[in-house]
């Protein structure tokens, strides 16, 4: 008896395993042939789901408190900025489709594009745009993009659809801040119901509206069938986190991700060689290098700080730790920037003249501390600085701290020589203000040289490129100079994707704007 | 951890044979035992690369080579460069120094603390081993090793130095209460009852008479702590918080090359393999030694 009842247990598991897995075959038959049939009709459409691999779970949707580049690659196809760029950096028309700028660059006049509606049936006009403002500008709010519109003295509705920006001072990298999350406009209808909630389902005038989340998994968007420009090509899109780039760049080749947003270096090559997938590059606007901290020994030596700026080769770094994808650095602004200065030259680690300052400086034994993330290519980088270094007799030692101790450490001021670089921004200003001014954000050297805060100043004053052009590039003589910071390499911009995945512009911010993506 | 408490049953062997017979016996014992014999040779050929790496190393390990960056094996560079150029066999080789001073020096401190308060913890009883320290090692081996050495890493700092601290730290419950077992058990018997009544003192009973008749298990578990160590120090230097550059690891060796399985498979190959060699000869020449000191075992 009892025998029997474990048998027919057995039968009855397996008739269940077998209705199942009948069920879940017939289904992906279907589906299979579904697709099958609509690329047999040649329109080419035949996947209507982009999925998009990312380098980690955005932690905040909300554009107003996102202090994260990962945030800013689900926020683009949510929300709407008053302006854009274009390929090539331009400033171009968004939701604002005009705008004039009063001759004492102190009030901007934005005329909006009009029948635009957020994805909650609100009406996109003047007073959203005033309400975006001064949530950014509530000291309550504490956000992030305060620094960028600090200089907003007050906001005036003209009527429905055009909309006045006073500033307190003037300010050119005004509309280049605008361009990001600080020119997205967020439904105040939304934002006042959720509250602090907005993060947990935000609502924009994207091309794409919210649909799901679900945290360490993915998050999803579907095309927004009322969006007042051309519609989306692509029905839905998802997001996928996958933190390990090994595995990120595996999904893309053999498993179900279209396209992945971060590109290990390591990889590129391979990238290359495979006929499945295609890579996307672009020349960055960023920057990576060493903050050396004047307040501690030894760099509180000038001539040591310049040693060890032209003991560096850049060029073997680009080589080795970045295999060519990236361009050696002496500024913060790379060749292809307007603000760039052809005159400065790469050091290409000249140890005679950097030991002979190094002996001018006067210091015995001289070593220090260079703190990094744990990260292969900082470590790497670390590594060979601490190679090349030894070579001039220096003694460089690594300390690997995850990036939020590292920041902590920044801000503190308790580093000698720290690695980290900026992704840059679209304006110049919005580079390097935030490092060398002497009340930057960022100035964890604690810099404060009135030359330079003045040269910085003059160059958020004009609106003359060739003239603030002339600032930047007397700024970049200077910051060599003193050396509180070490550019070290320009990296490139990538983006992978699999081979049928067209329609896919690089901006040079680096941010997928799905909109105009299709399969063929 | 029952089992080793039953080795009570030494000393009784011990006091039926003359000294020397029994150590021939039980050397034989472990020559009998061919796995043993490998994990030793191995282990003993890993001592001498950690005290020696420059003799068997044919390369600088921190010279950098941009010219020659993941080069394969080959008769110049034989177990291949990696990604800064630098010969990977010499690496492996250094790695071996790093991995040993992490399994040694951490089981030194796992005893150093483990050993004094087990040993009193045992032989006093009382209310402060019953309700302290025992609860306090429940406590912590509540804990999986690699988290508890994580987060005393996340305190310290980063570094070998604070892993060989936290690796220490998160073994040593595990000795107190191998100890203190043997302690409990030993301290019931009657030469040590003999001790006692001919007035010797509490601290010479215990470390002249009851130490040396509990040491087997303590070798063994020893042994068997240090492949642990070594792999713990390992796995904290392949999330980057071990052995910091340039200083070779057989962990941070294997985080690396794992980022290059298809491109240069032998980054990962090689520090891979030596980590479980390594491992496999300490636990089956610690497995012989346990043998060697089990009687019943013939």
């Amino acid at each position: 008896m009892k025998s029997f009842k474990g048998w027919s247990l057995v039968a009855f598991t397996l008739t269940i395993l077998l209705i199942v897995s009948g069920c879940s075959d017939s289904a992906s038959g279907d589906s299979t042939r579904e697709m099958g049939d609509k690329s047999g009709r040649g329109s080419g459409n035949g996947k209507d789901k982009l999925v998009i691999g990312l380098d980690d779970d955005p932690p905040q949707l909300d554009p107003h408190l996102s202090s994260t580049a990962v945030d800013r690659q689900v926020l683009h196809s949510l929300f709407d900025k008053l302006v854009d760029i274009d390929e090539d950096m331009n400033i171009v028309p968004k939701l604002a489709k005009d705008w004039d700028i009063s001759d004492d660059n102190q009030t901007y006049t934005f005329y909006l594009q009009e029948g635009v509606v957020f994805h909650d049936g609100t009406p996109f006009n003047a007073e959203a745009v005033k309400f975006n403002f001064d949530r950014m500008l509530d000291p309550a709010m504490g956000s992030p993009r305060y620094g960028e519109v600090e200089q907003v003295e007050q906001v005036n509705v003209i009527d429905e659809l055009t909309v006045e920006v006073q500033l307190k001072t003037p300010f050119s990298p005004f509309l280049g801040d605008l361009t990001d999350r600080a020119g997205m406009m967020l439904s105040p209808t939304a934002v006042k119901e959720s509250g602090e909630d907005f993060s947990r389902h935000p609502v924009g005038t994207g091309p794409y509206q919210f649909v799901e989340r679900e945290l360490q998994s993915h998050i999803k968007v579907s095309r927004f069938d009322e969006y007042w420009g051309e519609p989306a090509i692509i029905k839905d899109v998802l997001y996928k986190p996958y933190t390990d780039e090994n595995i990120r760049l595996t999904n893309l080749i053999s498993g179900d991700v279209d396209m992945i947003t971060v590109v290990g270096f390591k990889d590129i090559k391979k990238i290359e060689g495979n006929s499945a997938v295609k890579l996307s590059a672009k020349e960055g606007r960023g920057f990576l290098g060493l903050h050396l901290n004047p307040a501690k020994a030894p760099f509180n030596n000038k001539d040591f700080r310049e040693a060890i700026n032209i003991a560096i080769d850049r060029q073997a770094i680009t080589n080795v730790v970045y295999h060519g994808a990236a361009l050696p650095a002496v500024s913060a602004f790379p060749p292809a920037s307007w603000a760039h200065n052809p005159s400065l030259e790469v050091p290409k680690g000249d140890l005679t003249k950097a030991k002979s300052l190094l002996e001018k400086s006067g210091i015995k034994d001289p070593s220090f501390t260079i703190k990094v993330k744990p990260v292969e290519t900082d470590k790497q980088m670390a590594e060979m600085v601490q190679s090349m270094l030894q070579e001039i007799g220096v003694t460089v030692n690594v300390e690997m701290q995850e990036i939020g101790s590292l920041l902590s450490s920044a801000i503190a001021g308790d580093y000698e020589a720290l690695y980290l670089g900026w992704d840059g921004r679209t304006d110049p200003d919005g580079s390097v203000s935030r490092f060398f001014m002497s009340n930057g954000y960022n100035n964890y050297a604690k810099v404060n040289n009135p030359e330079i805060d003045k040269l910085l100043t003059d160059a958020r004053v004009s609106l003359d490129q060739e003239e603030r052009k002339k600032i930047y590039q007397r700024f970049s003589e200077v910051v060599f100079d003193e050396a509180n910071y070490i550019f070290l390499v320009h990296i490139d911009e990538n983006k992978a994707m699999k081979t049928n995945v067209n329609g896919f512009i690089h901006y040079p911010d680096g941010m997928i704007r799905p909109d105009r993506i299709y399969f063929d | 951890m029952m089992e080793q408490v039953q080795k009570g049953e030494i000393t009784s062997v011990k006091t039926e044979y003359p000294r020397i017979r029994l150590m021939k016996e039980m050397l034989q014992r472990l020559l009998e035992n061919k796995l043993a014999v490998v994990g030793g040779v191995f282990t003993i050929l890993l001592i001498f690369l950690a005290l020696f790496p420059g003799v068997v190393a044919t390369h600088s390990h921190t010279e950098q080579d941009y010219s020659a960056v993941l080069v394969p094996p080959s008769a110049a560079h034989w177990f291949g460069t990696d990604e800064l150029g630098r010969d990977l066999f010499s690496r492996v080789i250094y790695g071996a120094t790093t991995s040993l001073k992490a399994g040694l020096i951490s089981v030194g401190i796992a005893l150093g603390i483990g050993l004094p308060i087990g040993m009193l913890s045992g032989y006093f009883r009382g209310v402060w081993d019953e309700f302290l320290i025992m609860r306090i090692t429940d406590a912590m081996l509540s804990f999986p090793p690699l988290v508890l050495a994580l987060t005393l890493v996340a305190v310290f700092g980063a570094g070998l130095e604070n892993a060989m601290i936290a690796i220490g730290l998160v073994l040593t419950p595990s000795f107190m209460r191998l100890i203190r077992g043997e302690v409990l058990a030993h301290r019931e018997k009657e030469y040590v009852e003999a001790a006692r009544a001919s007035g010797l003192p509490s601290w010479r009973i215990l470390f002249i008479h009851i130490l040396p008749n509990t040491i087997a298990p303590i070798i063994v578990q020893a042994t068997l702590a240090i492949a642990a160590a070594i792999i713990t120090e390992a796995s904290l230097s392949y999330l980057g918080l071990g052995t910091q550059p340039p200083t070779p690891s057989w962990g941070s060796m294997l985080s690396t090359g794992q980022g290059y399985l298809e491109q240069a498979p032998w980054l990962g190959l090689f520090p891979g393999l030596f980590i479980f060699i390594t491992v496999l000869s300490i636990n089956l020449f610690g497995d012989g030694i346990r043998d060697m000191f089990d009687s019943k075992l013939k």
